[in-house]
């Protein structure tokens, strides 16, 4: 009757973020919408995403997206970010159908990210 | 874990506990307070008893009250079961924006049903202005609800005021008074009241019993609910659940020889928090702390999501809204209608403080909201370039 709204992955993520901050002359993409405010950071080697940061006003579901997000993607190439889909992290933190318009938001974020980082790396590979 | 929702519900008095054991056990008297025979009649005893210790509480008659499930019925009764007992009068009836749902939508639906419905607006401390009532009564007026403490802010309604004015006009004034029967001194003996409703466990007392008052003056009266029976005048009809009206006499009469000594207590708890936070960057009180029960305190806080602000507190127990409309993490409706934009109003944290609440369960509250409020802010990024 009185369910939980959080499941314990989200209450984890969200109490732990580790990725929450910002980076110094990073690649950044900011979106505000939904009555969510979220700025991403990435730090780029080679082509790589190598370090996300991110800062959020949002409900505790889409801090805890966020944070997932994060772990999940450094590492990876800068041009994954394009790819972005939050339906798995919906799934995986069983976020309530009423929030996918916020989470669309981090979506949002990520692919704008993701072009900003591919346009960053760009040049570099031109130069190449 | 940390309890600061008392506003919400309350723990059951030890006393008022084996008293409800004594009316519902092989060992004490479990009858049918209808049946006749001998421990029917002794059931019958105990629910007179239980009505004079809570027509004590409130300084009125026995017969004057009418046992209910709970302020919610209560308020039904009263709103719907006066309005339809004089529709032939007028259609006119009045109440505030800031009242309780058990309030404001028995309202909405007797507009459904033709009535024409005034909402005052509250002043930006919660009160009603005694101009705003008094221009908006009519010839036409029957009926006018207001609450005495308000559940989100504590504000205190001038009810001695706001019945003075009804009283003038001949108009009914019922008084929804969950939050501070048993917390503040009501004497209805002197009080224009014609009907206030009551519940027990909003003062350590068991859920699921209530009360309404309905007072004896010509023309006071409502109109049943509830058919099937003929107890209680038929006002409200059912087996009378004597352990739980046993309850709310013995919580009535702890209430009363208490008080001083809880107003007291919840005052100097209320200063110590509000000393702890209000240093904090953008903190703000929803209400005032002058013309406020002394066990609620509402905070907003700019810049601050409200629902991240709620788990960053756990394990403070705390409410964002009533306890009643929490669910839907809306902002608050009573805090809309005080002029609060939706960020400060979702921001909006209730900390009620009991009776059994310590000065360091206080500051232990103190400590989470501070780290809370310092950790989000730390969070959030700033407006985009």
């Amino acid at each position: 009757m009185n369910d939980d709204p959080y499941s314990e992955l989200v209450r984890d993520l969200f109490a732990q973020p580790a990725h929450a901050g910002a980076i110094d002359g990073a690649v950044t993409a900011h979106v505000d919408d939904q009555g969510v405010r979220i700025r991403l950071y990435a730090e780029l080697e080679g082509g790589i995403v190598s370090k996300l940061r991110f800062q959020a006003w949002a409900c505790p579901h889409v801090i805890a997206a966020a944070e997932a997000f994060c772990a999940d993607f450094e590492g990876r190439p800068a041009a994954d970010l394009l790819e972005f889909s939050s339906s798995d992290l919906m799934k995986s933190l069983a976020v309530p159908v009423e929030k996918t318009g916020r989470i669309l938001v981090l979506e949002d974020a990520v692919r704008s990210l993701g072009n900003a980082a591919c346009g960053a790396s760009k040049p570099d590979t031109e130069e190449d | 874990m940390v309890y600061l929702d008392y506003a919400a519900s309350t723990p059951v008095d030890p006393g008022v506990l084996e008293a409800m054991t004594a009316a519902m056990t092989v060992q004490g008297n479990y009858a049918n307070p209808s049946s006749t025979h001998s421990a029917g009649r002794e059931s019958v005893e105990m629910i007179a008893r239980a009505a004079e210790q809570a027509a004590s509480l409130l300084n009125t008659n026995p017969d004057r009250l009418v046992w209910t499930s709970g302020a919610t019925e209560s308020d039904n009764l009263a709103i719907f079961g006066a309005a339809h007992y004089r529709s032939d009068r007028g259609r006119h009836i009045v109440t505030m924006r800031t009242e309780h749902k058990a309030v404001t939508d028995p309202f909405s639906q007797l507009a459904k049903q033709g009535f024409d419905v005034t909402w005052l607006d509250a002043e930006p401390d919660g009160r009603l202005n005694i101009d705003t009532l008094s221009g908006a009564l009519r010839d036409d007026t029957q009926f006018v609800s207001v609450m005495h403490v308000n559940n989100e802010t504590g504000t205190i309604q001038d009810i001695a005021a706001i019945g003075e004015q009804c009283r003038e006009r001949d108009i009914i004034f019922h008084v929804d008074a969950a939050q501070s029967c048993g917390k503040l001194p009501i004497d209805l003996s002197e009080l224009p009241v014609d009907l206030m409703s009551m519940t027990a466990h909003k003062f350590y007392g068991p859920k699921g019993i209530g009360a309404l008052y309905i007072a004896e003056r010509k023309g006071v009266h409502v109109e049943p609910l509830l058919f099937g029976g003929g107890q209680q005048r038929r006002l409200r009809p059912g087996t009378l659940p004597t352990q739980q009206i046993v309850g709310f006499g013995a919580t009535a009469q702890l209430a009363a020889s208490r008080m001083n000594a809880d107003l007291t207590h919840l005052s100097a708890l209320r200063e110590r928090f509000w000393a702890g936070i209000k240093d904090v960057p953008g903190v703000m009180i929803n209400g005032s702390l002058e013309h406020s029960f002394p066990g609620i305190l509402n905070v907003s806080v700019e810049d601050i999501e409200g629902e991240s602000l709620l788990l960053a507190l756990e394990p403070l127990c705390v409410a964002t809204g009533s306890a009643c409309n929490s669910k839907t993490q809306e902002p608050s409706y009573v805090l809309r209608a005080l002029g609060r934009s939706d960020e400060l109003a979702q921001s909006a944290i209730r900390f009620s403080f009991g009776r059994p609440t310590t000065e360091a369960e206080v500051d232990t509250a103190i400590r989470l909201y501070r780290d809370g409020i310092t950790r989000l802010h730390r969070l959030a990024p700033g407006q985009a370039a």
